[in-house]
C-alpha cells in the first residue's frame, strides 16, 4: 500500500512541475538510492560509513569509462556501451569493491570504522587524479553530446511518448529508485534483515543466536556499496560530466546527514532525506526564489560568501532539535496519534 | 492502516515543497532570443560563494555592482542588465544543475562570468550544443581561448595560464641565472597549464625545475608539499595555487625558515591575499615576490586619483555595501562587466545571442578603466584570448611595485 502510494506520487509528479524541476527531482531519486543502501549498512546493521561518496564515485566512473572509454587519456578501454547498460555494471563493480572493503572492516567497529571509511572518501578524489591515464584526471570526462548518452539534445521516445532529456532522467532515476526501494524492503523484512538488526543491537547476542558476523557485515557492505554504485552511475548520466571533485568528501557526509534526517533504520523517511540533500543547496544558492517567504535581509546574507553553508548548518541544528529521530520518527508519532484517536 | 497515511502525508509535504519556488518563478516575455525583453537583459552564472574557492565570490559581486551602477544610469539602450548568480561551491556537479536551471527555467540570454576551470568545462558542451553564449568564462585555461573552432559559443577573459607561466619562466631565465625552481601547483588543468608554460619559458636557459608538488583543491592544507619543496634545495619557489593554498604556502615556508625568491600566480596575487600571507609583516618569505598583474589594485596608492578607480570606489560604496573595497577580485568583476556593457552597446537595439558572441570575437578596447594602462582587451580572427598583456610587479614593503613595461604574450 505504502509503496504503491509512493509509486503513484512519483508517476504523477511531472504533471505538476516544470521540466527543469523534474530534472532536479531526478537527483532526489538518485540520492534516495544511495540513502537506501547506506541505511541498510548504518541504520539496520549499525556500521557507520562516512565513505559512501567514494562508492558513488566508483559507480560513476565505471559508467563513464564504459561509455566513452579511456583511450583518449592513454588507457586501453574502448568504451561504446550505451548508458543504461552501464548501470548494472556500475552496481556490480561498486558492490564487489564494497564486499572487499567489508572484510577488513570486520576488524573495526564504531568510530574506528567511521574513520576508516572516511579515509576512503578523502583519498578517492586524489586517487582518481593519480591514475589519470585510466580516469581522465582532474579535467574530468564530458558525456553531453556523446552517442552513448540517451537523450541529450533530442530527448527520448519511449512507449509512444516523447520525453525531454530532463523527463527521461526523471523516469529513469525514479524507476530504478522504486525498484531499489522494493528490493531493500524485501531484503530487510526477511531473515537477512533480522540478522542485520541483530548485529546492530548486540553483536554478542547475534553470535550466540548463530548469526555469522563476518557474513552479514560483509553482505551489508556489499549491498550498500552496490546501491551507492548504481546511484553514482545515475549521477554521472544525469550530470553528463564527472571529475574527481563531483564526488567530494562532503558528498559522503551529506549522505550520512540524509539518513539521519530521514530516520535511521527506517525506510519511509528516506525520501525526505534525499530531498534535503538534492534541494537544500539549490534553494539557498538561489535565495530569491524564496524571496517572498523570507525577509530581504536574510536573503542578502545568504548571497554573501559563506552564507549558504551557515544557513544549511542552522537548518540542520534546528531540524535535529525538532525531529531527533528524523522524519520517519515524525511519521511514526503522527501515525501513533491517529491510531490513538481511533 | 498506519503506513499509507504516513506516505500520503509525505507526498503532500513533498508536493508542497516542490510547488513553492515553482509558483514564485516568473517567465519573461518572448523575443527573438530568450532572456531579453524591451526593458531587461538577463545574464546568469555561477560563483563559488562557499567551498575551497570562496575567495572568488567577489568576482560575481563586483560585476553585479557594476551592472547595478549602469542600470541606475538608465541601462544599455533602455534595457536594465540583470545578473543572476548561483552558488556552486566550486563543485562542477552543482554547476551543471545551476546552469541547466539558468538556461532552461530562468531562460537567461547568456551564461556569464562563471568561475573555475573545471566548472566551465563541465557545461561547455551543453552550452555550445544549445547555442547559449558562455561569455567571459573566468578561467585562464588555454583551451577556452584556443579551441574556438570546436566551441564557438565559449570565450574566456583573463590571460591564459600558459602565457602567464611562460612569461614568469622568461623572467626567471633572465634574472636568476643559477635558479633551481620548486613548484607548488593545483592538480588540475589550471595548475598544469601554468607549470607547462613555466617550463617552456625556461627552455634554453640554465634554470631548472628541480621539484614540482601537486595538491588537490579539496585538500586541507599544503604543508607536506611545501616541506618537500624546501628539501629539494631549490632557491626559487613558484606558487601556482588558489588564494587559500597560496597563503598557506607562504605561511608554511615562513615557519620552515625557507627564504627562496618567490613567484606567485596572478589569481592569488591580490594585495589583500599578500597582506594575509605576510602575517602582519612577520613572514619575510613574502617580501620580493614577483607576480604578473593586469588589474588596477585598489590598495595601490598610484590609483588614488585615477578616474577608473574613483569610479570603482564610488560603485562599491553605493552598490556593494559592506564588501571589502581592497579586494581586487571586485575590480576583476567590474572589468568583465564593463566589457559586457560595451558589447551590448555595440549591438544596438536588437541584441541576439549570435550577435553577442560575434561582437565578443571582435573586441578592441584599449582603455578598460579597471585594467592597467596599456593593457588592451582585444580579440579577432584566430585570437580567442581577450587579455594577453600584463605587467610584472614586486611585493615591496607591504605593497606591489611594478617594474618593466607591459608584456605582451606572443602566439603560444
Amino acid at each position: 500500500m505504502a509503496f504503491a502510494a509512493l509509486a503513484v506520487f512519483v508517476a504523477a509528479l511531472p504533471a505538476f512541475i516544470s521540466d527543469v524541476k523534474a530534472q532536479q527531482f531526478a537527483y532526489v531519486g538518485i540520492y534516495l538510492i544511495a540513502l537506501l543502501g547506506l541505511n541498510i549498512l548504518t541504520g539496520y546493521t549499525g556500521q557507520i560509513s562516512l565513505g559512501h561518496g567514494a562508492f558513488m564515485a566508483i559507480g560513476g566512473y565505471t559508467t563513464v569509462i564504459l561509455m566513452v572509454g579511456n583511450e583518449q587519456f592513454g588507457g586501453s578501454i574502448t568504451g561504446g556501451v550505451r548508458d543504461v547498460w552501464t548501470i548494472p555494471a556500475a552496481g556490480l563493480v561498486a558492490g564487489l569493491v564494497g564486499l572487499a572493503f567489508g572484510l577488513p572492516a570486520l576488524r573495526l567497529s564504531g568510530l574506528y570504522l567511521a574513520l576508516a571509511t572516511f579515509a576512503v572518501a578523502v583519498a578517492m578524489p586524489s586517487a582518481i587524479k593519480r591514475f589519470d591515464s585510466f580516469t581522465g584526471g582532474g579535467t574530468g570526462v564530458n558525456l553531453f553530446g556523446k552517442p552513448e548518452l540517451t537523450g541529450g539534445l533530442t530527448g527520448v521516445d519511449l512507449l509512444g511518448r516523447h520525453l525531454s532529456f530532463n523527463l527521461w532522467l526523471y523516469y529513469l532515476c525514479w524507476s530504478i529508485a522504486l525498484v531499489a526501494f522494493a528490493v531493500a524492503w524485501l531484503v530487510l523484512r526477511g531473515r537477512t534483515g533480522r540478522a542485520f538488526r541483530a548485529v546492530r543491537d548486540s553483536e554478542t547476542a547475534a553470535i550466540s543466536s548463530g548469526i555469522s558476523l563476518a557474513r552479514y557485515k560483509t553482505l551489508a557492505f556489499g549491498i550498500s556499496a552496490a546501491y551507492a554504485g548504481v546511484a553514482g552511475s545515475l549521477f554521472a548520466i544525469a550530470n553528463t560530466y564527472v571529475n574527481p571533485d563531483t564526488f567530494p568528501v562532503l558528498l559522503s557526509i551529506e549522505l550520512l546527514i540524509g539518513i539521519v534526517v530521514g530516520g535511521l533504520g527506517r525506510l519511509s523517511g528516506l525520501v525526505f532525506g534525499a530531498y534535503v540533500i538534492a534541494f537544500f543547496r539549490l534553494y539557498w544558492a538561489q535565495g530569491e526564489d524564496l524571496g517572498s517567504l523570507l525577509p530581504h535581509r536574510v536573503i542578502e546574507e545568504t548571497h554573501k560568501p559563506g552564507g549558504p553553508a551557515i544557513v544549511y548548518g542552522v537548518f540542520l541544528i534546528l531540524l535535529m532539535f525538532v525531529l531527533p529521530s528524523g522524519v520517519a520518527g515524525l511519521f511514526r508519532s503522527i501515525g501513533a496519534a491517529l491510531t490513538r484517536r481511533r | 492502516m498506519r503506513k499509507p497515511a504516513v506516505i500520503v502525508l509525505a507526498a503532500a509535504v513533498l508536493a508542497a515543497l516542490a510547488a513553492l519556488p515553482g509558483a514564485l518563478a516568473s517567465s519573461s516575455a518572448r523575443s527573438s532570443d530568450p532572456g531579453i525583453t524591451s526593458t531587461t537583459i538577463l545574464l546568469g552564472g555561477t560563483a563559488p560563494l562557499t567551498g575551497p574557492a570562496a575567495a572568488y565570490a567577489s568576482v560575481a559581486r563586483g560585476a553585479k555592482a557594476y551592472f547595478d551602477y549602469v542600470n541606475s544610469k538608465g541601462g544599455v539602450a533602455h534595457r536594465k542588465i540583470q545578473y543572476k548568480y548561483l552558488d556552486d561551491g566550486y563543485n562542477p556537479a552543482l554547476t551543471v544543475q545551476d546552469v541547466r536551471q539558468l538556461v532552461e527555467q530562468d531562460k537567461v540570454f547568456s551564461i556569464f562570468n562563471t568561475l573555475g576551470t573545471e566548472v566551465n568545462l563541465s557545461v561547455r558542451d551543453y552550452l555550445n550544443a544549445n547555442k547559449v553564449p558562455q561569455l567571459f568564462a573566468a578561467s585562464g585555461a588555454t583551451t577556452f581561448g584556443r579551441d574556438t573552432a570546436q566551441y564557438p559559443w565559449t570565450i574566456g577573459f583573463q590571460p591564459s595560464y600558459q602565457a602567464e607561466g611562460f612569461l614568469l619562466g622568461q623572467f626567471l631565465a633572465k634574472t636568476k641565472k643559477k635558479g633551481k625552481v620548486a613548484v607548488l601547483f593545483q592538480n588540475d588543468d589550471y595548475g598544469k597549464d601554468l607549470l607547462g608554460g613555466l617550463k617552456r619559458g625556461l627552455q634554453r636557459s640554465k634554470v631548472k625545475v628541480v621539484a614540482a608538488q601537486p595538491y588537490d583543491v579539496t585538500a586541507a592544507d599544503v604543508s607536506s608539499q611545501v616541506a618537500k619543496l624546501k628539501a629539494s634545495g631549490a632557491n626559487v619557489f613558484a606558487i601556482f595555487a588558489t588564494p587559500k593554498f597560496a597563503i598557506q604556502a607562504y605561511v608554511f615556508a615562513g615557519r620552515l625558515g625557507w627564504r627562496p625568491a618567490v613567484i606567485n600566480n596572478a589569481v592569488s596575487a591580490a594585495s589583500n591575499i599578500m597582506v594575509l600571507a605576510s602575517e602582519g609583516g612577520k613572514n619575510k618569505t613574502v617580501n620580493g615576490t614577483v607576480a604578473l598583474n593586469f588589474l588596477k589594485d585598489p590598495s595601490d596608492v598610484r590609483w588614488k586619483k585615477d578616474p577608473g578607480m574613483k569610479l570603482y570606489r564610488s560603485i562599491m560604496a553605493r552598490f556593494a555595501k559592506g564588501a571589502n573595497v581592497a579586494d581586487v577580485y571586485h575590480v576583476y568583476g567590474m572589468a568583465v562587466a564593463y566589457e559586457t556593457v560595451s558589447l551590448f552597446k555595440r549591438m544596438g537595439a536588437n541584441p541576439t545571442r549570435a550577435g553577442l558572441i560575434a561582437k565578443a570575437r571582435s573586441m578592441n578596447d584599449p582603455s578598460n578603466p579597471f585594467l592597467l594602462p596599456g593593457v588592451a582587451v582585444k580579440t579577432g580572427p584566430g585570437d580567442g584570448f581577450p587579455i594577453q598583456q600584463g605587467q610584472l610587479q614586486r611585493w615591496t614593503n607591504g605593497h606591489w611595485v611594478p617594474f618593466g613595461g607591459i608584456w605582451t604574450s606572443k602566439k603560444l
